[in-house]
């Protein structure tokens, strides 16, 4: 039987995304240092729209974007259908980010900020088409590939909706508040894109990395129908019938949803012969337990019988992606970007003494949670009451993550152009 | 993988074998390739020199494939010189953790 080295995709369709986002990382922490001021106020502003694009697009997506070209032919058990359109999705998306960035940073809705939002759009139909097609030429088909599969389709759903905001902004044709349809906008691409996308790759990751006995998959299929009927019934709300009357029904199915996912990462951690578990997998699970963080927040503000403060809100979506993401992908890029590099320094004719174990440093990943955890917490503690006495050392402190971050995925990177490891 | 019988006329040969491939260590799961399970047999036939081992990997697309497989034929070729080795690459039936043995087990803090 033919085995997989067809399957690994070239360094130039993984690498670039990874490094990408980690000088990303870096720049949003800076930025969130300058805005301190902004996050007091209301969500709707310049800044918090360039810092929130930013961390979606040029940190979230682009690892996850990269990421996904390594493992896409893992999952689907098939060579990626083309090599060359990673390295076109990158430009696209890297020259759009700039663009869409700089122009809601300095609120100049004029050509850039138009030619930045199509210049992602058609990154992200590219990478679509690329996943797609890869998946179509495979003969596996579970429940893990339809997350995945239905993810880059709110993607999509969720850049056109973005796309339509931008117009509004400029010709004002929707017909009800423009912060009615950013909620819809925000609410599909965190549900849509990033959650159901996270719990499929995870659905794949969790159990191998911990070599779990029992999988109950009914869980992940039962997630999989209640998010996604959650989500549909708010895009019909959100964008058709302009209410919010049925809030509760689709909040609860996405909750519910959560809940099931959440359950059969239990059984397959109650499940897992590995007990010993590195920094990589510690981090995960932190950044697993904190999804629980913006449903609170949530629920919370839904809760609040007179109108709740906007900082609730602002808090809601920096737990999402400030905490939720940002942790999760600080977790799984030690993961797998040391195994990437040792795919492409290690030689099949040879007795491997080098492991990817060899190419990081467990103690930096958890310095790097040590100071990321505690910043984040403390500067969301601002925010809920308006406190920059937390929120300025909450951003050192993050600051000072995302560089080890940022260092260390160099670092990681670099080993591919060290001579010391040429002969492996 | 079954336990080699001491009666068995290759005993030797077999011993030799598994413990050398028990220095192939799967990246990911960062265990050797015995104790994980992923042999699932080995015969050797002295008079026809030739060494054949089954063996799986944990998914069909495993991007370390290659190099696991590459390992067991560098192990192989140690154990055995002169001997024409064959490597049979199975997904039956399908690895599970449940073939982990007790030494893996005991080595991953189950």
């Amino acid at each position: 039987m033919e085995i997989a080295e067809r399957h690994i995709p070239v360094k130039k369709t993984v690498l670039p995304y990874y490094l990408t986002a980690a000088a990303c990382l870096v720049i949003i922490s800076l930025m969130v240092l300058f805005t301190v001021k902004d996050f007091d106020g209301h969500f709707f502003q310049p800044h918090l729209l360039a810092i929130t694009h930013l961390t979606v697009f040029g940190w979230g997506t682009m690892v996850i974007l990269g990421a996904s070209n390594q493992l896409m032919p893992v999952i689907a058990d098939k060579k990626l259908y083309s090599e060359r359109l990673p390295v076109a999705v990158f430009l696209f998306l890297v020259a759009g980010t700039c663009l869409l960035v700089h122009s809601f940073w300095s609120f100049e809705l004029t050509w850039p900020i138009f030619v930045g939002a199509f210049s992602i759009l058609t990154s992200l139909v590219l990478h679509s088409i690329n996943i797609f097609v890869t998946v179509k030429r495979s003969s596996v088909k579970n429940i893990i590939i339809d997350f995945i599969m239905t993810a880059h389709l709110w993607l999509i759903v969720t850049a056109l909706i973005g796309i339509t905001l931008l117009f509004n902004f400029r010709f004002g044709f929707l017909p009800v508040d423009h912060l009615h349809y950013l909620k819809v906008h925000a609410s599909i691409g965190m549900a849509g894109w990033f959650l159901l996308l996270i719990i499929g790759v995870s659905s794949r990751l969790v159990p191998m990395f911990l070599l779990s006995r029992k999988e109950v998959k009914i869980f992940l299929t039962i997630a999989y129908y209640l998010i996604n009927a959650g989500l549909i019934f708010f895009l019909i709300e959100g964008m058709v019938l302009r209410s919010n009357n049925g809030y509760r029904w689709y909040i609860s199915l996405i909750v519910a949803g959560i809940l099931c996912y959440l359950f059969y990462i239990r059984q397959c951690y109650k499940s897992a012969i590995r007990k010993k578990i590195d920094s990589g997998m510690k981090v995960t699970f932190v950044a697993i337990g904190s999804i629980c963080l913006p449903g609170i927040i949530m629920i919370a503000y839904l809760l609040h019988s007179r109108g709740a403060p906007v900082s609730m809100i602002t808090a809601y979506g920096y737990s999402f992606f400030g905490g939720f993401i940002t942790t999760l992908i600080m977790g799984q890029t030690f993961k797998t970007l040391p195994f990437i590099i040792w795919i492409h320094l290690t030689k099949p004719d040879r007795l491997q003494e080098l492991q990817p174990k060899d190419l990081y440093n467990e103690h930096l990943v958890m310095l790097q949670l040590g100071l990321y955890l505690p910043g984040f917490l403390l500067f969301l503690s601002g925010i809920l009451i308006h406190s920059p006495y937390l929120m300025y050392p909450g951003c050192v402190m993050m600051i000072v993550a995302s560089v080890i971050y940022c260092a260390h995925s160099v670092h990681v990177v670099f080993h591919l152009k060290n001579e010391r490891y040429k002969n492996y | 993988m079954k336990d080699i019988k001491i009666t068995d006329p290759c005993y030797d040969e077999k011993a030799r074998l598994l413990q050398l491939l028990s220095l192939v260590r799967d990246p990911e799961l960062e265990l050797n390739i015995v104790d994980l399970g992923l042999i699932y047999e080995i015969e050797i036939d002295k008079d026809k020199k030739l060494a054949e081992i089954t063996m799986t990997l944990s998914t069909p697309a495993c991007p370390a494939g290659d190099y696991i497989k590459g390992g067991v034929d560098l192990m192989a070729r140690e154990a055995c010189p002169g001997f024409e080795i064959r490597i049979n690459l199975t997904f039956e039936p399908q690895w599970s953790a449940d073939h982990i043995s007790e030494a893996g087990r005991q080595e991953l803090g189950w």
